[in-house]
């Protein structure tokens, strides 16, 4: 009897060493980072981002991702992953807001702290909201193409996904821009999806209509540069496309002219700022509520910043951008 | 390969292209109809610029749905083919950048689309997972591999050499548009004029029959996900050289659009018919209703309904025409 209990003890003992051990008993905090998928590059910076500034406030980062991009059942299973977990700090960011905000609420009602970061989430008890203004980088960003047009012309837009929250908020920001420049008629305003193949497509398919297009918005990078390919293999690269986002292959076209300018919607800074200030609000500092991080406009004039690679970046202090 | 120059017998080939005929004018009368109604909504539709503009379009559609179709009409189904052509242009598109030779990427391409077509094949043959599984699998697997390949990277920027591929002209027409047509005269022949073709159409029709009819059935399926699997690393070739990139989330989007291809072409989900004109069609009426959304700067919130909308008429009409003939 007595060697089976020794046998026991040693094994219990055995098991909660491992435990301790283990990420979620170690000295840091573990933080579960939520990505919508593993394709576009924004996100890499995110988790970029979350990791750096993890790593130097000594907490240790899981990221969760949908192996599909944006596929909300994965997104789902994940949440109720982190349920049963129960990270110290979970940094979210919803796939569909609507679907997903009764599963934050249970996972908030049941003690684990939420941080919103990079997409509004819905109405919920969050420590705190970090990301960007979409309406102001549509408006910023529509702006910057009117102007160097000499505020009259021809534009098409080539719109984000109908229904989601970026996309409809960035054509909102273009929409109120396109307002204050009477001399600047819209010609089109289509879905590109933020995609590639469907910018490239729809433009070609503009181009076929419209002879007289002097500018073309668009509400993501990749979209952007197949409209650009368009345009260019119709004799037409002299045409302007703007876009936002600022991802690398982006800028680089910044830099060759393919694209006049970007409106900084910068993933790695979210990341960062998203980290500090959720780890301060669990360590019993007050922290703001709101963080919005302004978006530069990035032209040929001032690219360098947003070539260099993710991990090579240094996080802002959240300070930078707080009160603003 | 003596067997593909066999003309097959002549009751054997006139049997299932009779309907099949019908169901071709049958696209082609919702094509004129979308074509005239657009031609007289919007100046910019009826011009050989739009036309070309829409064949080089459906072109890539077209690539990744024909090797659908083969497989579709000898009863099987490829879930893989987006996730293909994404994993096919994501290494040949490394292949090309560390190579800086277009030969190594057209190598690199058709090679990954045969061994995920003939990998596809052996769960199917060997392990006997059907094929909605094992292709649903593949899908997860070639697309996981992208993922992991490329890190979250684009990889971008190649030679006009390489790019004429999917960008240049001959005689005036696209590039792809001759790749479409090339594959596409390939396959008819091959599905009607060999003994090949004439089993894989037995073969989707009553597996049974043509097991005991003595059709090495399981060498012609592998054959058939090979094929498949070919053509989505040839998609892939096209899609790198149109658009100067590749990253992991090109293919996936392609998938529905290709199975809606070749169901609004008439071949029948449970196999045993059908045809590549079809799919040719069924290509071409997608890439028209988005053409035709677009120049009509109709609002992005109804673009789903109207092609949803559409492939139910072209389907509705088929059965519908369907029933009359049988009449």
């Amino acid at each position: 009897m007595k060697t089976r209990h020794l046998r026991r003890i040693g094994l219990i003992s055995v098991v909660a060493c491992g435990l301790a051990a283990s990420p979620a008993f170690a000295a840091g905090e573990v933080i579960a980072a939520f990505t919508k998928n593993q394709v576009d590059p924004h996100f890499e910076g995110v988790r970029a981002g979350v990791e750096q500034m993890a790593k130097k406030m000594g907490a240790t980062v899981r990221q969760y991702v949908p192996t599909k991009p944006n596929n909300i059942t994965e997104g789902m299973s994940q949440l109720e992953d982190v349920g049963v977990t129960k990270p110290n700090l979970v940094l979210f960011m919803p796939i569909d807001p609507k679907a997903q905000l009764p599963t934050i609420k249970r996972l908030i009602e049941s003690g684990t702290p939420v941080l919103n970061y990079n997409d509004k989430a819905g109405d919920a008890p969050y420590l705190a909201f970090v990301g960007q203004d979409d309406y102001k980088l549509g408006y910023d960003i529509a702006k910057t193409l009117f102007d160097h047009l000499g505020g009259k012309g021809n534009v098409v837009i080539l719109e984000g996904i109908k229904g989601s929250n970026t996309g409809d908020e960035r054509k909102r920001g273009f929409d109120a821009a396109l307002k204050e420049y009477p001399n600047i008629k819209l010609l089109a305003s289509q879905p590109a999806n933020f995609q590639r193949l469907l910018g490239l497509q729809v433009m070609e398919n503009l181009i076929q209509q419209f002879s007289d297009i002097n500018g073309v918005i668009a509400a993501a990078d990749a979209s952007a540069l197949g409209a650009a390919e368009a345009l260019k293999s119709a004799g037409r690269g002299n045409v302007p496309v703007v876009s936002i986002n600022g991802v690398p292959e982006a800028v680089e076209a910044v830099k060759n002219g393919s694209l006049l300018a970007i409106a900084e919607f910068n993933g790695f800074k979210i990341g960062c700022v998203a980290t500090e200030i959720g780890l301060k609000a669990i360590r019993g500092e007050v922290v703001p509520k709101r963080v919005v991080i302004p978006g530069a406009v990035i032209t040929k004039a001032n690219h360098t910043e947003w070539l260099v690679p993710y991990q090579q970046r240094t996080c802002p202090a959240a300070a930078e951008y707080v009160g603003q | 390969m003596t067997t593909m120059d066999t003309p097959a017998p002549a009751s054997a080939r006139s049997q299932p292209l009779a309907p099949g005929t019908l169901a071709i004018v049958v696209r082609l009368g919702l094509i004129a109809c979308i074509g005239v109604l657009l031609s007289s909504l919007s100046p910019g539709f009826a011009t050989t610029d739009n036309l070309l503009n829409i064949l080089r379009q459906a072109s890539l559609l077209f690539l990744v749905a024909s090797g659908l179709t083969l497989v579709i009409i000898g009863g099987g189904l490829d879930l893989s083919i987006g996730a293909n052509l994404t994993l096919c242009a994501c290494l040949s598109a490394a292949a090309i950048k560390s190579t800086g030779q277009p030969a190594a990427g057209i190598v690199v391409a058709l090679g990954c689309g045969a061994l995920v077509g003939l990998t596809n094949g052996v769960l199917i043959n060997r392990v006997k997972i059907p094929p909605f599984l094992a292709t649903f699998g593949m899908l997860w697997v070639a697309q996981g591999i992208a993922y992991w390949f490329m890190a979250g990277q684009v990889v971008y920027g190649f030679s006009p050499a390489f790019r004429f591929f999917g960008s240049g002209f001959w005689l005036g027409i696209p590039l792809p548009i001759w790749v479409m047509l090339v594959t596409g005269a390939c396959g008819v022949i091959f599905l009607s004029r060999t003994t090949i073709g004439r089993e894989v159409y037995l073969m989707g029709a009553n597996e049974a029959a043509a097991v005991l009819s003595g059709i090495p059935v399981a060498r012609r399926r592998t054959l058939l996900y090979v094929v498949s699997g070919l053509m989505a690393g040839l998609a892939a070739l096209i899609y790198v050289a149109r658009l100067n990139a590749a990253e992991p989330g090109i293919g996936e989007p392609l998938l529905l659009p290709a199975i809606a291809a070749v169901l609004v072409g008439g071949t029948s989900l449970f196999g045993g018919s059908g045809s590549l004109v079809g799919t040719l069609l069924g290509a071409i009426i997608l890439t028209l209703i988005v053409n035709a959304l677009n120049l009509l700067n109709v609002s992005a919130s109804w673009h789903p309904f109207v092609t949803g909308v559409i492939v139910v008429v072209a389907v509705l009409a088929d059965a519908a025409v369907n029933r009359g003939a049988r009449r």
